[in-house]
């Protein structure tokens, strides 16, 4: 076990070589244009392409009646082209939605593609054997040369992508916008369409149709999750593809009959799940926790107030309370939690005392300034919406929460300095 | 104002869609009527009409019955059971047949079960199946599933042929005695031939007397003729081989000092080149042997067009790749 | 040979209603290529019922088939849903996972044997006049398949025509669907059920090339020339029809693939219609 790790890891056998360089590149120029593809909603180009590639193998199988593999790798390229500039004139000129688009090209030309099959299944030429799946490759099996031509696909996509940076972006996003601004929009597209089709053509006759499909789709959707940035979301993207493809050789050198290019597609989909739950700020983990941070907030701030209240009314003194106390004063029993007060003297606003708690002089400060912004609030409703001053306090108690310092100043400013509120209360400054 | 444009424009969209389905269905008359006075052409002969799945089977039959019976085969030169798609002629000879002949063996798949069911109605015959169950070779665990490749062992094979001469003398039995002396006849070509490949592999030196291809269809092969098969992965055609099975490979290679490997014809070339380039990154040259037939036969009018040619061209191809 | 063809046309013509009324509605929801995606996914599903069974060809793998079919419209459902991921991503994610993994199982415990959809489970549109059901006193009654898809389209024409008012509602305007107390989520898992058991059942009868072109080639070309639910619907069938007779004709003049030629004649139709509307639309 530790022995293959560190043969995988030190490069021992050649072929471990070219299936990690040659997975990398891939997934490289494939994060790339999978990301413009998943931006323009048309994820599965590369299912699409895979399957539209057959009538083109087919043609010029007939044309040639050899499986001579440039030539039935340029048909491929051909069809595949065709099915994707009929995808993008379908989504631009016709009312017809791209999964729409897609689905039309892929069957269609894959129906060409098996009747043309069974054509040549009645010539008799023996040479046909195994036509409909020669140009699809095995991850495991990549060869040199296949290294060498993945780092030019993928230095010739990162340079024609940096280049037409600008404009790829403005066509995924708002293409309208980059009709009116005269952008060559149409040629723009058969440039990424044309890449795209390289990139997977190239793609499936070294490592296989699925595991293109994937390297296409799972990078662009992962990196969307990580960060809101374009050119941050390709580079996150790219390495995604390439750490995809390390660790799909990674296992499948563990042990035998451990499938390349399935692992790498397992990989790249446990990455996009990992993605989907944990990234920062996107992910549903953190959208959780914010959401859990908000309400903890909440409810840290409104005992401040009440607690502050509470001295204001005289009703206790030092602002020390208990939360029982607390709890029958505002007669809500969910005041009785005493982890909110533990977080607060955490916070240091407050500190224990026995089985009460006081405020310290910073949670005092914090309490006053929640009070001024909540009577502030009920203030400018009652001026400005002219609502009675017993519909205020609900939608101020809500509002105080994410009021911030700069509004509060304007409000201020646009109440002229007030004093008081409409119960009558002081304002604190 | 508007509705009315908008019901000018429904109602030419709605006569645009008329013509279109008047021209779809011109269209279809057009191609109908082509087909009828093809249809004509069809003969209708009183000699029984056999048809065979694949080229192989069908090889077998028409060596049987030679010129009295008009024989069918439905995948032709080139057309393994995997490329294979059914089409509408297929379907014609298939109902037509008197008499249909498969391999067996879960080698046709979804086609078998359909032929199942037509036994209710036809003389339809697996001969590979007549193979007695201890000779044939077991693949997954506890259940009865064989691995169909048995024409790789002709003394097996034999029997697919003696059954498949049996069923054609129950039936037309005015040539019975005629199918008898080709059965003969075809038997002892298969004999020597048999001995022909025996011999010939046994010349290969035991050391590197190995047989490396990408698809392992080969063990009934291997078994008869004491040549070792090593594969980078088994039947499946969806299965597929890891990197690990790559290295390993190219290790064995490089330890037994193997001169050549082979690939069948409906795999992907690129499969077996890793392993030729891995051994060439250790400085051992294994070069490609060349192109075995599996599945399909070679073209018509060639010797690999027949079942002994395409066994003597695989045999020609082994020995001279590993002397 | 005419009553074979005929056979072909009619069953071809049932699975064109299925199929025309559920890519209407995938249409609209925007998953056009769940279809194709199921085509992939069911492979671990047989993969595991032969591993459970250890039964080639048997009613199980067919089961395992359909678990999987069901299973995979949930999960997409889930990606895009609980993840909030666009709906094409959600497809390949999925489909692209689960035959993955259906080639693993298949490297790793059954590498010697032929297991994969087209061998074991997708059927053939040619063999369809060969197979037939015969009651146990030997009665004729037509082809398996005719009564699997009448079946299969009797099952659809009554979901559409009971949930129709819903679906119009519920594709349109969910929000509005869930406020008249429509449940726009029964019918939409209603829906997703259905589509995956149609799809898997039909691929068994007729094999994946087939089943795919209908699930969307007549309904977009339906799309092209309807502005109303019903005429979409009714036209969806019917252009699938009409691709059933050409295609079936196309076959017989050539010797080629039945099914082969359905997709490839729907794809012709959608492009000469496609033509008209736009002349129309240039002339209007």
């Amino acid at each position: 076990m530790w022995s293959a790790v560190i043969e995988f890891i030190t490069f021992r056998e050649p072929n471990i070589r070219f299936v990690v360089l040659g997975s990398i590149f891939m997934g490289i120029s494939a994060a790339l244009v999978g990301s413009f593809a998943y931006l323009r909603k048309q994820a599965l180009v590369g299912d699409t392409v895979s399957h539209s590639v057959l009538p083109g193998i087919c043609i010029a199988f007939l044309c040639i009646g050899t499986k001579n593999t440039p030539i039935l790798l340029l048909g491929a390229f051909i069809a595949g082209w065709l099915s994707l500039l009929a995808v993008d004139w379908l989504i631009h000129q016709t009312k017809i939605k791209p999964d729409s688009a897609n689905a039309v090209a892929l069957s269609t030309f894959f129906g060409l593609g098996v009747f043309l099959l069974t054509i040549i299944q009645h010539t008799g030429n023996a040479a046909q054997t195994g036509l409909d799946k020669f140009i699809f490759g095995n991850a495991a099996a990549l060869l040199k040369n296949d290294v060498w031509l993945f780092l030019g696909l993928a230095l010739c996509t990162i340079v024609l992508v940096s280049i037409f940076f600008k404009h790829f972006a403005l066509l995924s996003f708002d293409r309208q916008f980059a009709v009116s601004i005269g952008y060559p929009v149409k040629a723009l597209e058969v440039l990424l369409t044309s890449l795209t089709v390289i990139a997977i053509v190239c793609g499936i006759q070294a490592m296989g149709v699925v595991l293109v499909a994937s390297l296409l789709i799972a990078p662009a959707v992962a990196a969307r999750f990580w960060c809101y940035n374009l050119k941050k979301m390709l580079v996150v993207a790219c390495s995604i593809g390439a750490l995809g493809g390390y660790v799909g050789a990674f296992i499948s050198y563990l042990a035998p009959a451990m499938p390349s290019g399935p692992w790498i597609v397992v990989a790249l989909f446990f990455i996009a799940l990992a993605s989907f739950i944990g990234a920062p700020q996107k992910g549903i983990w953190a959208r959780f926790r914010l959401g859990q941070n908000n309400k903890r907030r909440v409810q840290e701030e409104n005992i401040l107030k009440y607690i502050y209240s509470a001295q204001e009314d005289g009703l206790i003194k030092e602002y020390t309370i208990t939360p029982q106390c607390l709890a029958e004063l505002r007669n809500n029993k969910t005041l009785e939690a005493i982890e909110p007060y533990k977080r607060l003297c955490r916070k240091n606003l407050a500190i224990q005392k026995g089985s009460a708690y006081q405020l310290t002089s910073k949670g005092i400060e914090y309490a006053k300034r929640m009070v001024k912004v909540h009577r502030l609030w009920e203030l400018y409703l009652a001026h400005y919406l002219h609502l009675p001053p017993d519909h205020v306090h609900e939608d101020a108690e809500s509002i105080e929460h994410i009021i911030t310092p700069e509004i509060e100043k304007q409000l201020i400013q646009l109440l002229d300095n007030p004093s008081t509120d409409p119960h009558g209360k002081d304002i604190p400054y | 104002m508007l509705n009315l444009r908008l019901e000018t424009f429904g109602m030419k969209i709605l006569a645009a869609f008329r013509l279109c389905l008047l021209c779809l269905f011109i269209g279809y008359l057009g191609i109908g009527c082509k087909q009828s006075s093809k249809e004509k052409v069809f003969t209708h002969s009183s000699s029984l009409r056999i048809v065979a799945t694949t080229g192989i089977v069908g090889d077998a039959v028409k060596n049987i019955v030679l010129n009295k019976a008009e024989v069918n085969v439905l995948m032709g030169p080139g057309v393994d059971p995997h490329l294979y798609k059914a089409s509408q002629k297929d379907l014609e000879l298939l109902s037509k047949a008197d008499v249909i002949f498969y391999n067996g063996l879960h080698l046709e798949g979804k086609m078998a079960e359909v032929l199942e069911k037509l036994k209710k109605q036809k003389k339809i015959v697996a001969i590979a199946e007549a193979i007695p169950v201890n000779k044939l070779i077991k693949v997954g665990e506890n259940e009865n599933l064989y691995d169909p490749h048995v024409w790789m062992d002709v003394s097996l094979w034999k029997y697919a042929v003696i059954e498949c001469a049996r069923v054609l003398q129950s039936i037309d039995t005015s040539n019975a005695a005629f199918y008898k002396q080709n059965l003969d006849n075809y038997l002892q070509a298969l004999d020597s031939l048999d001995a022909y490949i025996e011999t010939e592999i046994a010349k290969i030196p035991s050391i590197p007397r190995v047989l490396i291809t990408a698809h392992d269809a080969f063990s009934y092969f291997s078994r008869r003729y004491h040549i070792e098969v090593k594969s980078l992965q088994g039947i499946s055609t969806v299965a597929e081989f890891g990197l690990r099975d790559i290295t390993n490979l190219v290790d064995f290679i490089v330890a037994r000092k193997i001169k050549a490997v082979f690939m069948e014809s409906f795999i992907p070339e690129r499969s077996i080149r890793a392993v030729i380039e891995g051994c060439k990154a250790k400085n051992h040259e294994v070069k490609l042997g060349g192109v075995l037939f599996t599945d399909a036969l070679g073209a018509e009018g060639t010797p690999e067009g027949t079942y002994i040619g395409m066994l003597k061209a695989n045999v020609k191809t082994i020995t001279d790749g590993l002397r | 040979m005419l009553i074979s063809g005929l056979w072909i046309i009619v069953t071809s013509s049932l699975l064109a209603i299925s199929t025309g009324l559920l890519g209407c509605l995938l249409m609209l929801r925007r998953s056009a290529m769940l279809g194709d995606a199921i085509s992939h996914s069911v492979l671990p599903g047989i993969v595991m019922a032969y591993l459970l069974t250890g039964q080639k060809s048997s009613i199980a793998l067919f089961v395992g088939a359909i678990i999987l079919g069901v299973g995979v419209s949930l999960m997409i459902e889930f990606i895009q849903k609980r993840f909030s991921v666009q709906n094409d991503a959600a497809i390949g994610l999925s489909f692209t996972f689960l035959f993955a993994v259906g080639v693993i199982l298949i490297s790793i415990f059954a590498q010697d044997i032929d297991l994969d959809q087209d061998c074991v489970i997708y059927g053939e549109l040619a063999y369809i006049p060969l197979d037939l059901w015969t009651t146990p006193t030997g009665l004729n009654l037509g082809p398996r398949a005719f009564w699997i898809l009448l079946a299969l389209a009797i099952i659809n024409i009554s979901f559409v025509g009971l949930a129709y008012k819903e679906l119009q509602v519920s594709i349109f305007d969910p929000l509005f669907a869930q406020a008249t107390g429509l449940h726009p989520q029964v019918w939409h898992y209603v829906q997703v059920v259905l589509v995956s058991l149609t799809v898997v059942a039909a691929f068994e009868v007729v094999g994946a090339i087939l089943v795919i072109a209908f699930l969307v080639t007549p309904a977009a070309t339906a799309y092209l020339i309807s502005h109303r639910l019903w005429s979409f619907l009714g036209l969806s069938c019917l252009w699938g029809i009409t691709a059933s007779i050409g295609g079936y004709l196309l076959a017989w003049w050539s010797g080629g693939t039945i099914a082969g030629a359905i997709a490839l004649i729907a794809g012709i139709q959608f492009l000469i219609v496609l033509i008209i509307s736009k002349i129309a639309k240039s002339k209007a």
